[in-house]
C-alpha cells in the first residue's frame, strides 16, 4: 500500500507493506540511518522518533499509521537553518556522548519532553526530567549527563 | 613539560559529539554495501544433545537464498585460546548458543525464514550446569578439546602464593572464612554485535568491519581460524555501540560470516538481535568464591586464602584468565603479608563467559571487601579505620612484585569517610519501615596497562600537512569511552593546535600502527604517552628548521596557536610555513614521524610475580542506601567515590568514566542477573534483565586523588574500569550493616533481601 | 511463516464495526497502540492474520474522556498519556492517574491505550488493576451496535483471556465518580527496579472516607497474584465504619488481601516474596 506522510519537513510517499514498521520505514525505506536498532521490542528507545512531535518507539509502531503524519528523525532535529537543535548542543556541552548509540532516542525523547513543558509553561525538576527519560537506556554514561543536558534544555 | 596547561586538565566534550549527536555515525549497523547479504545464524535447541542429522536442503531451495554452511562446509581451525571451540557444531552441541549451521540470503526476512527451513535431529543430553558437578568424578567430560594436561572438565588453573601463610594464621586473633556467589552478568551494549564480511575471491583479500577492541590479535586470530594468511585480512572498526570487554575475543558468528562470505563471493553482514545477544554474548562469568582472611589483635590483616570455582562455560574464552587480576586484588589491595589462591576455571553447559570491565575485579573485590567488614566486627573495630590502618602506601612493592610508585588509596578513604559523614551514619539507629545506612569499599586496579602480551605497546603515526592541520594516525580505538578526545587534547597541548586543526585515524588495520587494543584501563596512558613519543620526534624534525628560519634558539621555541613563536623576542613564524618550507626546500622531506612506546611494566614470572603494570590505580568508595523492609528494596541514595587517577586529563570524560562506572556498579549489586536454568538463558530481554534507568540513578560525589605518577603521561593514570568495582561490595556492606544480616550473594535483590531478613528472625527466635 | 499481516483501518465507528462483520470467519487481532500485539506477532507470527488497526478510528467516544452521570466514561483508544495529561482525573481517580504515570515509559505511554491494557489481560495490567479498585465497568458493542456493560473486575477470565466475543469490541469504560470528600487513593508498584517494570506485585486503592475521616467505600484490588486481577472484597468490607486501623487490625486486613493472592513463581520473582509483599505492603497501606 501507498502512504503519505512528511519526513523532517519534506512531504514523501512510500509503498509498503501493511506490517512494516516505522523503523524499517526509516533505515531501510528512506535510508535514515541514524535512528538506532537497540532491542526491536520498545525496551531501550534507541530507535525514538517523533511523529506529530511525540517521542514513540518506531519498532513498536506501525508504519501506516504515520499515514498524513509528521516524522522528525534525529537527522530532521538541528532543523534547515541551523545545524545543531538546542538539545544537540546541550548534550554535547553536557559530556552526555559517549559510545552514541542511544544518543539519536535521548535527543528524540529530550526534544519531545521539552516542547511539551514549554507548551505548559512548565520547569520541570531532576526527577521529572529523570522519568520522562526512563524509557531510554543507556549503557555508557550512568545517564547523570544526559539528564543535566535535558534539564538544561528544560530550564531555557 | 609545561607547568601551565591549556587544555590538559580543562573539560573537553568529545572529539566526536557532533558526529554523535546528529546521527551521522556509522556503526556496524549502518553500513550498506553493495551486493550485500544478510548472514543469519541457526543455533541448537538443546543445552546439551547429540546432533542425529542436519538437512539443509530445503532452506538451499529457498527462493532468495544464497549459501547455506554446516560443520562439513568449512575448514576451520577452533577458536580460543585454548583451540576448544569449533565455529559450527558438529556430532555435540554443548550450551544453547551454539551455532549449527549459517545462511546468507538477499535479505534478513529470507535468512530467518531459511534456518526454520533447516531440519536438524537432535537426541537429546543431561547436561551439566553446576561446575562444583561438573567436578564430581562421575561427571562426564563436557569439551571433548579441553585441555589434555588439565584435569576432566577443567579448562584453566590458577596457583599463586606468597608469604608464610601458617605463620601469619598463627599471628591472626580473628579470621573470617565465607563463600561468596557472584552472578552472571550481561555487558548490554546498546549496539549489538555485528559484523559485515567483503571477500574478495579475485585478490583472495577479506575485509572485516567488526567491532572488536582488539583489532591486531583479532586479525591475527581470524586468520588462525580461517586458515589464511594475516597479511591478507583488513580488519576496520566502524563506530561501536558500546564494548565494556565484550569484543576481546573472537565469536564464532565472525569467522561464520567470513566463511559465508567466501563460500558467496560476496559481502555477508550478521547483526545480532537483542535476544541472540543475551543468548551468544560472552558474560561475566558467575564463580563460586571462598575466602579466609585474617586480622591480628591491632586490626592488622595477616592472610589471605581463597579458592576459586568459575563457571567457564562449554568453550574457554579470555574470561578463563580473569584470576590474573584477581589475584592482584586477593595478594596486594591492602597490605598483604601472605596469601594463597587457587583459580579452577570449569566447563559446564552454559554458555561460554567472558571478559567483562573489571576483568574478575568486582567479584574478587567484592569478597575481600565482605571479610574485612567481618573481620571488623568480630574485632569491634571501626570498618574504615581498619581499612586505613592497612591500606597500601607509596612506594609499596607488594608480595606479588607490584610497585606502588605512587598510591593515593589511604587519601581516597580519607576523602570518602569526610564528605559522606561516615561516622554519623555507620550506626544509625533502624528501626521502621525504611532505614538507611552506609557501606565502604575499595580497590586496586592496574592504571598503566597490563602486561599480558608479548607486548602491551602502542604506535603512533603523525603527519602535519602543508596546512598545519595534524593527523595522529594511533594504533589505539576509540570505543565510547572518549581516547579520541584525550589524545586530541594532548596534541592541542603540545603543538599548540586548535581542536578544528587535528584529526584521527584509529580504525583501519591497513593503515595504523600496532596495538595490543582496548582492556585494563590502558588507552589513555599508553597510547597518550605513545603520542606524547611521536610529538616528541616530530618537534625534533619540526624545531630546527624553525628556529632556522626565525633565527633563533631551539630552545626558545614556543608551539602556540598554530604559531611557533621564540619566548625571548617577538619574532614567530606560522607552523604550516615551517612544514611547506620541509616539505619544498632541499632535502625535501615529509613532516612525518613514526614512535611505538612499550610501557615500562613487566611481564610476569611462573608465579605470577612481577610489575605487571605501569602503575596502579586506586580508589574508594562510601554508598549510602534505604532499605524498605516491606518490599526489599535497596535504593541507592548517595554515591561518594574518590579515585586516584593520577592526574586528571580531561574532567569531563572522567566523571562520565565515573558515572557510567558507578551505575553499571549499582546494576551489578542490585539488579543485573543472566538468570540460568538447566542451561537455558530465563531472561533474554530488556524486560527482564534489569538494567537500571534514569530514574534509579543517585547523586555521585566524584573527587579526584592527583598523585602524579611519573609513568604517566602528565602523571595520568587509567580510570575506566576501577569506579564499578567496588560498588556492588560497598552496597551489600551497606544492606548487611543496616539489617544485621549477611549479604554475600549478588546481585542484593528485593528478594534476597526479605529472606535475610526472616532468617534473622527466624534464627532469632529459635535463640530465644 | 514469517511476520506478516494483513491489514484494516477503519476510521469510523461503523467502519469498524463492519470490518469486525466481514471479518467474522477469519483470524483477526485488534491493533491499537500496538505495543503488546506487534511483539506478539514478531514472536509467533500467525498464518493469515487481519489486524484490525484501531490507531485511525476518529471516533469521540472511543477515543475521549468525557463526564457522564456519575461518573467519566473513558474510550477504549484514549492513552495512558491521555490519562496523565487529564486534571479530573487526576484529582477523582488518584489510582489510575499513578497507574498510568508508573507504566513503562515516556514512549509507550504515548501510544499505549486504556482497552489495550485491558483485553491484553495480563495479571499485571496497571491501568486494569485500578479500573477494578475504582469498580469501573466496560462498555462493550457488537457488530449489531448493541451495547452490554461489564465490570472490569469481571471483564479478563483468565491470563490474556476475556469476555469479548468475537463479533465485539471493547468501545470504553465508565468509571463512577467519589461520593465523599476524602481520598486515600494510590497505585503500589512492586518491582526490582524503580521504573520500565512489569509489576512483581501491584496493589491499587481508592478508599473514600467521609468528613470525620470515616472509612465510607473501599476499592482495593491487586495484580501479579493471581491468573486475574483481584478485587478483594472482605478487605473493602473490612474497612468500612473504620478510620484508623491498630496494629493488630492492619495484620488482619492484610491477611484479608493476601486470601487473595496465589501467585506462581516466575523469572521476576518466587511466589513466596510475592506473598510475603503484598502482605507487608497491604499492612503498610493503612499505616
Amino acid at each position: 500500500m501507498k502512504i503519505n506522510f512528511t519526513i523532517n519537513g519534506k512531504g514523501r510517499a512510500k509503498e509498503i507493506k501493511a506490517s512494516t514498521l516505522l523503523i524499517d520505514l526509516i533505515r531501510d525505506g528512506l535510508k535514515l540511518k541514524g535512528t538506532k536498532p537497540g532491542c526491536f521490542e520498545g525496551e531501550c528507545g534507541a530507535c525514538t522518533v517523533l511523529v506529530d512531535g511525540h517521542a514513540i518507539n518506531s519498532c513498536l509502531y506501525l508504519a501506516v499509521n504515520v499515514a498524513g503524519k509528521s516524522i522528525t528523525t534525529i537527522e530532521g532535529l538541528g532543523g534547515e537553518d541551523q545545524f545543531l537543535d538546542i538539545v544537540q548542543e546541550k548534550l554535547i556541552e553536557h559530556g552526555g556522548v559517549q559510545c552514541g548509540f542511544c544518543t539519536s532516542g535521548m535527543a528524540m525523547s529530550i526534544k519531545s519532553y521539552s516542547d511539551k513543558c514549554k507548551e505548559e509553561g512548565k520547569v520541570p525538576n531532576r526527577n521529572e526530567v529523570a522519568k520522562s527519560l526512563e524509557g531510554n537506556l543507556c549503557r555508557c554514561t550512568g545517564y547523570v549527563k544526559i539528564v543535566d543536558a535535558a534539564i538544561s534544555v528544560c530550564g531555557n | 613539560m609545561n607547568d601551565e596547561l591549556k587544555y590538559i586538565g580543562k573539560p573537553q566534550p568529545k572529539f566526536d559529539a557532533k558526529e554523535r549527536t546528529t546521527g551521522r555515525s556509522v556503526y556496524g549497523h549502518d553500513i550498506e554495501l553493495s551486493g550485500m547479504l544478510h548472514g543469519a545464524i541457526l543455533r541448537t535447541k538443546y543445552p546439551c544433545a547429540e546432533i542425529i542429522s542436519i538437512d539443509v536442503s530445503e532452506a538451499e531451495q529457498l527462493a532468495g537464498v544464497e549459501c547455506v554452511i554446516t560443520a562439513a562446509d568449512i575448514d576451520a581451525n577452533k577458536i580460543s585460546f585454548k583451540e576448544d571451540h569449533p565455529v559450527l557444531k558438529s556430532g555435540l552441541v554443548s550450551c544453547i548458543r551454539d551455532e549449527i549451521a549459517a545462511v546468507a540470503a538477499e535479505t534478513k526476512e529470507i535468512a530467518e525464514q531459511a534456518l526454520k527451513l533447516i531440519k536438524v535431529k537432535y537426541n537429546e543430553r543431561q547436561g551439566i550446569y553446576d561446575p562444583f558437578e561438573s567436578l564430581e568424578e562421575e561427571a562426564v567430560q563436557i569439551n571433548q578439546w579441553q585441555p589434555e594436561d588439565s584435569p576432566k572438565n577443567v579448562s584453566m588453573t590458577f596457583e599463586y602464593e606468597h608469604g608464610d601463610l601458617e605463620e601469619q594464621k598463627s599471628k591472626s586473633k580473628v579470621i573470617v572464612k565465607r563463600r561468596y556467589h557472584l552472578q552472571k552478568m550481561t555487558h548490554c551494549c546498546m549496539g549489538s554485535s555485528n559484523i559485515t564480511a567483503d571477500y574478495n575471491p579475485a585478490e583472495k583479500k577479506l575485509t572485516l568491519y567488526c567491532g572488536t577492541q582488539v583489532p591486531f590479535l583479532y586479525q591475527r586470530d581470524m586468520a588462525h581460524c580461517l586458515k589464511m594468511d594475516p597479511s591478507r585480512i583488513r580488519v576496520i572498526q566502524p563506530v561501536i555501540g558500546g564494548g565494556f570487554g565484550s569484543k576481546l575475543d573472537v565469536n564464532p558468528f565472525e569467522p561464520i560470516c567470513a566463511f559465508l562470505s567466501m563460500k558467496t563471493g560476496r559481502p555477508v553482514q550478521i547483526l545480532y538481535s537483542r535476544y541472540e545477544e543475551f543468548l551468544a554474548s560472552p558474560t561475566r562469568q558467575s564463580m563460586a568464591i571462598d575466602l579466609t582472611s585474617g586480622a591480628d589483635e591491632n586490626g592488622r590483616f595477616t592472610f589471605r586464602e581463597v579458592e576459586i570455582i568459575k563457571d567457564n562455560g562449554a568453550y574457554t574464552s579470555w574470561g578463563a584468565t580473569t584470576p590474573f587480576v584477581m589475584m592482584q586484588t586477593f595478594s596486594s589491595l591492602y597490605k598483604m603479608p601472605a596469601c594463597k589462591l587457587t583459580s579452577t576455571a570449569v566447563y559446564t553447559n552454559n554458555p561460554n563467559a567472558g571478559s567483562f570491565r573489571g576483568y574478575g575485579n568486582p567479584q574478587a573485590t567484592f569478597s575481600v571487601e565482605r571479610n574485612i567488614d567481618l573481620l571488623a566486627e568480630e574485632l569491634g573495630m571501626d570498618k574504615s579505620q581498619i581499612r586505613k590502618l592497612n591500606s597500601n602506601t607509596p612506594g609499596e612493592i607488594t608480595g606479588q612484585g607490584m610497585h606502588f610508585r605512587t598510591c593515593g588509596l589511604l587519601e581516597a578513604m580519607e576523602i570518602v569517610a569526610e564528605k559522606s559523614n561516615y561516622e554519623s551514619k555507620k550506626d544509625m539507629e533502624q528501626s521502621g519501615r525504611y532505614r538507611r545506612g552506609i557501606g565502604l569499599g575499595s580497590m586496586l586496579h592496574v592504571g598503566g596497562g597490563a602486561k599480558i602480551y608479548r607486548s602491551d605497546g602502542c604506535g603512533t603515526t603523525l603527519k602535519l600537512d602543508p596546512y598545519g592541520c595534524l593527523t595522529i594516525i594511533t594504533g589505539s580505538s576509540e570505543i565510547g569511552q572518549g581516547s579520541e578526545t584525550v589524545l586530541a587534547m594532548i596534541a592541542m597541548e603540545e603543538m599548540g593546535l586548535s581542536e578544528d586543526k587535528i584529526k584521527i585515524i584509529n580504525s583501519d588495520t591497513d593503515v595504523k600502527p600496532w596495538d595490543v587494543g582496548v582492556h585494563a584501563s590502558r588507552t589513555s596512558f599508553i597510547a597518550g604517552n605513545s603520542l606524547l613519543g611521536a610529538i616528541g620526534k616530530m618537534k625534533e624534525m619540526i624545531s630546527p628548521r624553525a628556529a632556522k628560519l626565525m633565527g633563533v634558539e631551539i630552545q626558545d621555541l614556543v608551539y602556540e596557536k598554530g604559531l611557533i613563536r621564540c619566548a625571548q623576542s617577538d619574532v614567530q613564524i606560522a607552523l604550516d610555513k615551517v612544514v611547506r618550507d620541509l616539505h619544498f626546500m632541499p632535502p625535501h622531506e615529509l613532516a612525518e614521524v613514526s614512535y611505538f612506546y612499550e610501557p615500562p611494566s613487566k611481564y610476569q614470572d611462573k608465579g605470577f610475580k612481577g610489575d605487571v603494570s605501569g602503575n596502579y590505580a586506586f580508589a574508594a568508595q562510601a554508598i549510602e542506601v534505604e532499605v524498605d523492609t516491606y518490599t526489599g528494596n535497596v535504593k541507592v541514595l548517595d554515591v561518594w567515590v574518590a579515585q586516584d587517577v593520577g592526574k586528571v586529563l580531561n574532567p569531563m570524560g572522567l566523571q562520565g568514566q565515573i558515572e557510567g562506572g558507578v551505575v553499571m556498579g549499582i546494576g551489578y549489586g542490585l539488579t543485573e542477573e543472566t538468570q540460568m536454568k538447566d542451561g537455558y538463558v530465563l531472561n533474554p530481554n530488556f524486560h527482564n534483565y534489569k538494567l537500571l534507568t534514569a530514574s534509579d540513578v543517585p547523586e555521585i560525589h566524584f573527587y579526584p586523588v592527583e598523585t602524579n605518577d611519573p609513568a604517566g603521561p602528565y602523571g595520568a593514570k587509567g580510570v575506566a574500569e576501577a569506579p564499578l568495582i567496588p560498588t556492588a561490595a560497598a552496597i551489600a556492606n551497606a544492606v548487611s550493616n543496616i539489617l544485621g544480616v549477611e549479604m554475600n550473594e549478588l546481585p542484593v535483590t528485593p528478594e534476597r533481601v526479605l529472606k535475610a531478613m526472616k532468617n534473622k528472625s527466624e534464627l532469632t527466635e529459635r535463640l530465644v | 511463516m514469517s511476520y506478516d499481516f494483513n491489514i484494516e483501518s477503519p476510521q469510523t465507528a461503523d467502519e469498524l464495526l463492519a470490518v469486525i462483520a466481514a471479518n467474522q470467519d477469519k483470524n483477526f487481532r485488534f491493533g491499537a497502540g500496538g505495543t503488546d500485539l506487534l511483539l506478539e506477532l514478531k514472536r509467533a507470527p500467525q498464518e493469515n492474520l487481519t489486524v484490525v488497526n484501531l490507531a485511525q478510528l476518529k471516533d469521540p467516544i472511543f477515543k475521549s474522556i468525557t463526564k457522564v452521570a456519575g461518573g467519566y466514561r473513558i474510550g477504549a483508544l484514549v492513552t495512558a498519556g491521555e490519562v496523565l495529561d487529564h486534571e479530573e482525573v487526576k484529582s477523582e481517580f488518584y489510582t489510575l492517574w499513578e497507574a498510568a504515570h508508573n507504566l513503562a515509559s515516556m514512549q509507550i505511554r504515548q501510544v499505549a491505550t486504556v482497552g489495550g491494557n485491558l483485553c491484553t489481560a495480563s495479571p499485571s495490567g496497571d491501568i486494569a488493576c485500578a479500573l477494578v479498585a475504582l469498580h469501573a465497568r466496560c462498555e462493550i458493542i457488537n457488530t449489531k451496535g448493541e451495547l452490554r456493560s461489564v465490570s472490569v473486575a469481571d471483564f479478563s477470565t483468565g491470563v490474556r483471556k476475556t469476555v469479548i466475543q468475537k463479533n465485539e469490541v471493547l468501545r470504553s469504560v465508565v468509571v463512577p465518580i467519589n461520593s465523599n470528600p476524602n481520598l486515600h487513593s494510590g497505585f503500589i508498584k512492586v518491582g526490582t527496579r524503580l521504573s520500565m517494570e512489569c509489576s512483581v506485585v501491584s496493589l491499587a486503592y481508592h478508599i473514600q472516607m467521609d468528613d470525620n475521616r470515616t472509612i465510607r467505600h473501599a476499592g482495593i484490588a491487586i495484580g501479579a497474584v493471581a491468573p486475574t486481577i483481584k478485587f478483594t472484597d472482605s478487605a473493602c468490607a473490612f474497612l468500612i465504619g473504620k478510620s484508623k486501623l491498630i496494629d493488630t487490625e492492619r495484620e488482619e486486613f492484610a491477611g484479608l488481601i493476601s486470601d487473595y493472592a496465589s501467585p506462581i513463581s516466575d523469572v521476576r520473582a518466587s511466589a513466596w516474596y510475592r506473598e510475603e509483599v503484598l502482605f507487608n505492603i497491604s499492612k503498610g497501606l493503612m499505616e
